[in-house]
């Protein structure tokens, strides 16, 4: 689910012993490698029971809780960086998660699988079904994937709440590079992955 | 049961306590436990561990002297207690106090003992520790025999385990002692001294804590730990919160659920590393 390309960006985007929030850290994998790595002080929230139990047993300190739900608990500014990998698409009010992240993280790192990926049009356009590919699995009746959007989706929703992005990278399957030109079309057809820095203005 | 209760000796006296033994609390038992660490010159616990009125002593350890301990698993427990279940324990205690050899708790030296009330207070209270699921699987409608006795035996299985427990429970547990210990709990009340904020009762805590509820237990429901969970992530401390699947109700925590196992030896190995033991 979590590839080693985005395992690293993310990794190269913390700082040692920062206080990290992974928001939906599933089986606990990128805490544990930032806690062996980084020696950050880390802390996840992930919905399904057995996410949890992995990761408890990694010795991570993980709540069984919900993203919609549950971010209002922490006070403004309580990490350093608040993670969001492959998890904004199954929320069912994504900018309200967004606008909350930005409230209790002093940095968001927000991963996306990117609709706009040309294979899953392909699906669309000439076999007219829903895409299923490796990192988009499950059949429309059964994914949790209930707010796919594209790259360019993401970046309009950050301009209409008036979010600046920091730093944008997508995800080419081979590589991770740079988003220089947020409009781009082949970006967005090219990338099955985007991933963003935001961070919020309250200090 | 414990160390010192209404069944010791009030030496001035020459006679147990009865109810003259003073009325103590969570707390009092926690500070028990700190002054015997302290005499053992033990700087810091590793973990405390407890369920139910265990977990309410590790969530006072975490919050009063959260420098002496490294991590607490409080289990299927609560903050405070709630009306239903002080109500349970009300009812408990009407049997006891109500049983004519209770004799205002002063039966240690005679005949007759509380027996029935106290065995009436442990029916009701077993009843709590176990889930309607529970119940049902165990025991179903299944007759102790093929026919029924038209009156007022246990005819059904479920009536005569109930009055097994309550019976035997008598011969281990001194009805005084059951008076005391349930007060403590209905009194337990960790936000009380913060004005009803919980929070403010975690706020020095740097303890590693893990909360553990169970999904069929409706005495401690995880509602309740939940509010602990939201507590403690308004201090932003280190906590860590699973609801287990089972169907065996608050007993659960006695019982060998696989995954509660799992998750307990997971953490308690991870903290151990944290710790570099």
């Amino acid at each position: 689910m979590l590839n080693q390309l985005n395992k690293k960006l993310i990794s190269s985007l913390i700082m040692n012993n920062a206080k990290v929030l992974d928001i939906g850290c599933g089986n606990g994998e990128l805490l544990y490698h930032l806690e062996k790595t980084k020696s950050i002080n880390g802390q996840g929230i992930e919905i399904s029971p057995k996410g949890v139990k992995e990761s408890v047993s990694k010795g991570l300190s993980v709540i069984q809780g919900d993203a919609d739900i549950d971010l209002v608990n922490f006070p403004d500014n309580t990490f350093d960086v608040v993670i969001l990998s492959h998890t904004l698409q199954a929320t069912h009010k994504p900018r309200e998660v967004l606008i909350e992240m930005l409230r209790i993280g002093k940095k968001c790192i927000i991963s996306i699988p990117n609709f706009g990926y040309w294979k899953y049009r392909i699906q669309m356009l000439f076999f007219g079904i829903m895409p299923i590919t490796r990192t988009l699995s499950e059949p429309w009746y059964s994914t949790q994937n209930i707010h796919l959007c594209t790259i360019k989706d993401f970046i309009n929703m950050c301009e209409s709440l008036n979010v600046s992005i920091n730093e944008a990278f997508r995800n080419t399957t081979y590589s991770i590079k740079k988003i220089n030109k947020p409009n781009s079309y082949m970006n967005n057809l090219l990338s099955i992955e985007g991933i963003f820095v935001l961070s919020n203005n309250i200090n | 049961m414990g160390t010192t209760g209404p069944s010791s000796i009030n030496e001035q006296e020459n006679v147990q306590y009865g109810m003259k033994f003073p009325i103590f609390t969570i707390k009092d038992m926690v500070n028990l436990q700190l002054a015997l660490i302290d005499s053992l010159e033990i700087d810091q616990l590793f973990s405390v561990v407890g369920g139910s009125m265990g977990g309410m002593q590790a969530l006072e350890w975490a919050s009063s002297y959260p420098e002496r301990v490294y991590s607490a698993i409080p289990i299927a427990t609560s903050y405070r207690h709630s009306a239903q279940n002080i109500a349970f324990h009300e009812v408990g205690r009407q049997a006891i106090m109500n049983d004519p050899n209770w004799q205002q708790g002063n039966y240690y030296n005679k005949e007759v003992k509380p027996r029935h009330g106290l065995s009436v207070a442990r029916m009701i209270a077993h009843i709590t520790y176990l889930s309607e699921g529970a119940f049902q699987e165990k025991f179903g409608r299944d007759m102790q025999s093929k026919v029924l006795s038209w009156g007022f035996d246990a005819d059904f299985q479920v009536e005569s385990y109930l009055r097994h427990q309550g019976i035997s429970f008598v011969d281990r547990f001194d009805a005084n002692s059951y008076l005391y210990i349930t007060r403590a709990m209905d009194y337990f009340d960790l936000s009380h001294s913060y004005d009803g904020d919980l929070s403010a009762a975690f706020k020095n805590t740097k303890c590693k804590i893990m909360i553990v509820s169970f999904t069929s237990d409706w005495l401690f429901p995880s509602s309740e730990s939940l509010a602990i969970v939201k507590a403690l992530n308004k201090t932003a401390a280190d906590v860590s919160f699973i609801e287990v699947a089972s169907d065996k109700g608050h007993d659960s925590f006695l019982l060998e659920v696989k995954d509660f196992y799992e998750i307990l030896s997971g953490f308690i190995s991870g903290a151990a590393r944290k710790k570099g033991i």
